[in-house]
């Protein structure tokens, strides 16, 4: 394009120079630009990427604790391989309550499309410690020969042990807490003895840890009358639509709940969420992290538009539009959201790995490694609206004074 | 007042004022100020500091509106633009020369240079390319790839006689252009920027008290109190 000389010529190139190049053309040179102001300092950078690490890492691991601890509650829904559990009434969360009469299971057992029921016992026990005092532990007890409902997660020992009389499995990470337990020890439980005849692994609930017993031996050291118990499981027969079954057998034990494991499973959660408060404590450390990360990237975006101020105003006079500007926070917000999140998570990742334990676990779903960028892009694209403010009101004369 | 009746006034001012802030502490910067500029001349501002001349190219170069008057630039009326067209107005036809150079010390000349080409609609490749032959122009060809921090005070202020000649802009502004360099690297980049744009057949008008350079203009507009006193050549 030539320069204009004569008044013709000069509205010609008026005309022709509006600055519309497309967005296409522009999104790139604001991402370039964006990119090499970002990369440019350092330190800024570092410290930016502090704030979405920090709240990545925090949120997640809040998060992973969270799912971890309402696992540890619902797990022995999850792993006792009923299809259906006629529980009573008032049940909202896998604790031993009001008992459900045999009659149930019998009910069960001869419903059509029922495959096969059983009795669960569930309670609270104690063992007594060989140097004084006692722990408490769940006791749960699983009718031989199929054990519906655990144990699980065996470590030491076999399922089968229970079927010799006066024993139990308990869990591997309480054996010191038990006073030792081995193989073969001899403890009292509920003033009965009993033999160790095997360890689970991590079936620790939010409560004491799962101890099994054989169901009649576990009646005996409950004292449960034999018309009573906690829980029925129940398998549907193959070929059997699940939900029909359930109405039929709910139709069949008015006085009890019927419920499919998942809904029981969403009645134990939804328990924990509203009533035990541990939804509203997590959600708020969870906030709380997100808050802190969304203030320490808006302040260092903030902070890198005041250190650039001048070149900004430069960018204004020399025909970028706000616009533009705002193309060009976006961007670097992006860039700081994707890359925080990847080494953000790759830390919470590290830690999913390795805080792993018994009573202990991180459990983080791929929704949340899916969901964490896209969340942190949102919140530093939010981060970047006060720099954004800032540049709106950038006046592009101060590049003269 | 000499008038080039061959020449258009590519930059017509009349009546113009300014005024910074209101009531008690208002400042009148600019009062009634009649000026112009013809294609392709050399026109320099000179007057003391606060005497308005910066105001009067912050005006020119469309980063700041006027109190009252008009002000054409190609037949255009900025004074009266929106603000939203303001932007498309100072890249179509303004190129700037800052006094701190004000380049953006993360991009090197070169993407200096090809940033304004490319705000203009210029591919990458072509707008690079472009950068590299207006370094040549301003005799620094080998430094493309150097950051502003790696230039000295001459070579930046080239990269911005560059970057403001990008695309040829039909009106090049410079804001005391050599007040950061020595004597002779001022008049070195004065004389570049004179020839440049006459190469380019740009009108420029240079903000300086420099007198030093005077002799390179086509025309010196004196400017004391907001009001222009004296016309020479």
């Amino acid at each position: 394009m030539s320069a204009p000389r004569s008044t013709s010529d000069i509205r010609t190139a008026s005309a022709m120079w509006t600055g519309k190049p497309a967005f296409g053309l522009r999104l790139r040179t604001m991402v370039r630009v964006g990119a090499r102001m970002m990369f440019h300092d350092k330190l800024k950078l570092a410290g930016t990427l502090f704030g979405v690490i920090f709240a990545v890492v925090l949120t997640n691991q809040q998060v992973g604790v969270f799912l971890g601890l309402l696992s540890k509650n619902t797990m022995f829904i999850d792993h006792a391989g009923a299809d259906l559990w006629i529980v009573p009434g008032s049940t909202e969360t896998l604790q031993a309550g009001k008992p459900v009469p045999m009659d149930a299971l019998y009910q069960a057992r001869t419903t059509p499309g029922v495959a096969w029921a059983e009795p669960l016992l569930f309670g609270g026990a104690t063992v007594s410690l060989p140097a004084g005092g006692s722990e408490p532990v769940t006791l749960v007890g699983t009718k031989s020969p199929a054990f519906r409902g655990g144990p699980w997660n065996i470590v030491a020992g076999s399922v089968t042990a229970l079927r010799r009389p006066d024993t139990m499995i308990f869990e591997d990470s309480q054996r010191d807490q038990l006073g030792g337990l081995n193989l073969g020890s001899v403890r009292e439980v509920n003033g009965h003895s009993t033999v160790v005849g095997g360890f689970t692994w991590g079936l620790l609930p939010f409560a004491p840890a799962y101890a099994f017993a054989e169901y009649d031996h576990a009646r005996e050291l409950m004292g449960t009358p034999s018309d009573e118990t906690s829980f029925v499981l129940v398998g549907v027969a193959p070929g059997a639509n699940r939900d029909s079954v359930a109405r039929a057998l709910q139709a069949r034990v008015s006085r009890n709940l019927v419920l499919s494991a998942p809904e029981f499973h969403s009645r134990v959660l939804r328990y924990l969420l509203v009533q035990t408060g541990i939804g509203a404590t997590t959600g708020m450390s969870t906030l709380f992290g997100l808050l802190i990360g969304l203030i320490i990237v808006s302040l260092s975006m903030f902070s890198a538009v005041i250190d650039n101020i001048r070149e900004f105003g430069t960018l204004k006079a020399i025909g970028c539009r706000n616009r533009d500007l705002a193309l060009l926070l976006l961007v670097q917000s992006s860039v700081y959201a994707l890359l925080g999140s990847l080494i953000g998570l790759r830390m919470v990742a590290l830690m999913v790995e390795n805080m792993h334990s018994p009573k202990f676990a991180l459990v983080l779903p791929w929704q949340a490694y899916a969901g964490t960028p896209l969340l942190m892009v949102l919140l530093c694209g939010l981060a970047s609206l006060l720099a954004l403010t800032r540049i709106r009101n950038i006046e592009p004369a101060m590049v003269f004074r | 007042m000499i008038q080039t009746e061959d020449r258009p006034h590519v930059v017509d001012v009349r009546g113009l004022s300014k005024v910074y802030g209101a009531g008690a502490t208002a400042f009148e910067a600019l009062k009634e100020v009649d000026f112009h500029a013809d294609a392709g001349e050399f026109v320099m501002l000179s007057g003391p500091s606060g005497s308005g001349k910066t105001t009067l190219l912050s005006i020119l170069g469309c980063v700041l509106r006027p109190t009252a008057g008009h002000v054409k630039l190609f037949d255009r009326d900025v004074a009266g633009a929106r603000e939203d067209e303001l932007p498309a107005l100072r890249l179509g036809l303004v190129g700037f020369v800052f006094q701190g150079f004000n380049l953006i010390a993360s991009l090197s000349a070169r993407d200096n240079i090809a940033l304004v080409l490319q705000l203009r609609g210029w591919q990458p490749d072509d707008a690079n390319a472009e950068a590299e032959k207006l370094l040549g122009e301003v005799g620094i060809p080998d430094k493309a790839n150097s950051l502003p921090r790696d230039l000295s005070g001459g070579q930046r202020q080239r990269v911005a006689i560059a970057r403001a000649i990008a695309g040829h802009p039909p009106l090049l502004l410079a804001d005391e252009p050599t007040a950061n360099l020595d004597g002779h690297t001022g008049l070195q980049v004065t004389e570049m920027l004179k020839n440049l744009a006459r190469a380019h057949g740009s009108t420029v008008v240079v903000v300086t008290h420099d007198n030093r350079i005077f002799h390179l203009a086509d025309r010196i507009v004196h400017i004391e109190d907001g009001r222009i006193q004296e016309v020479s050549k």
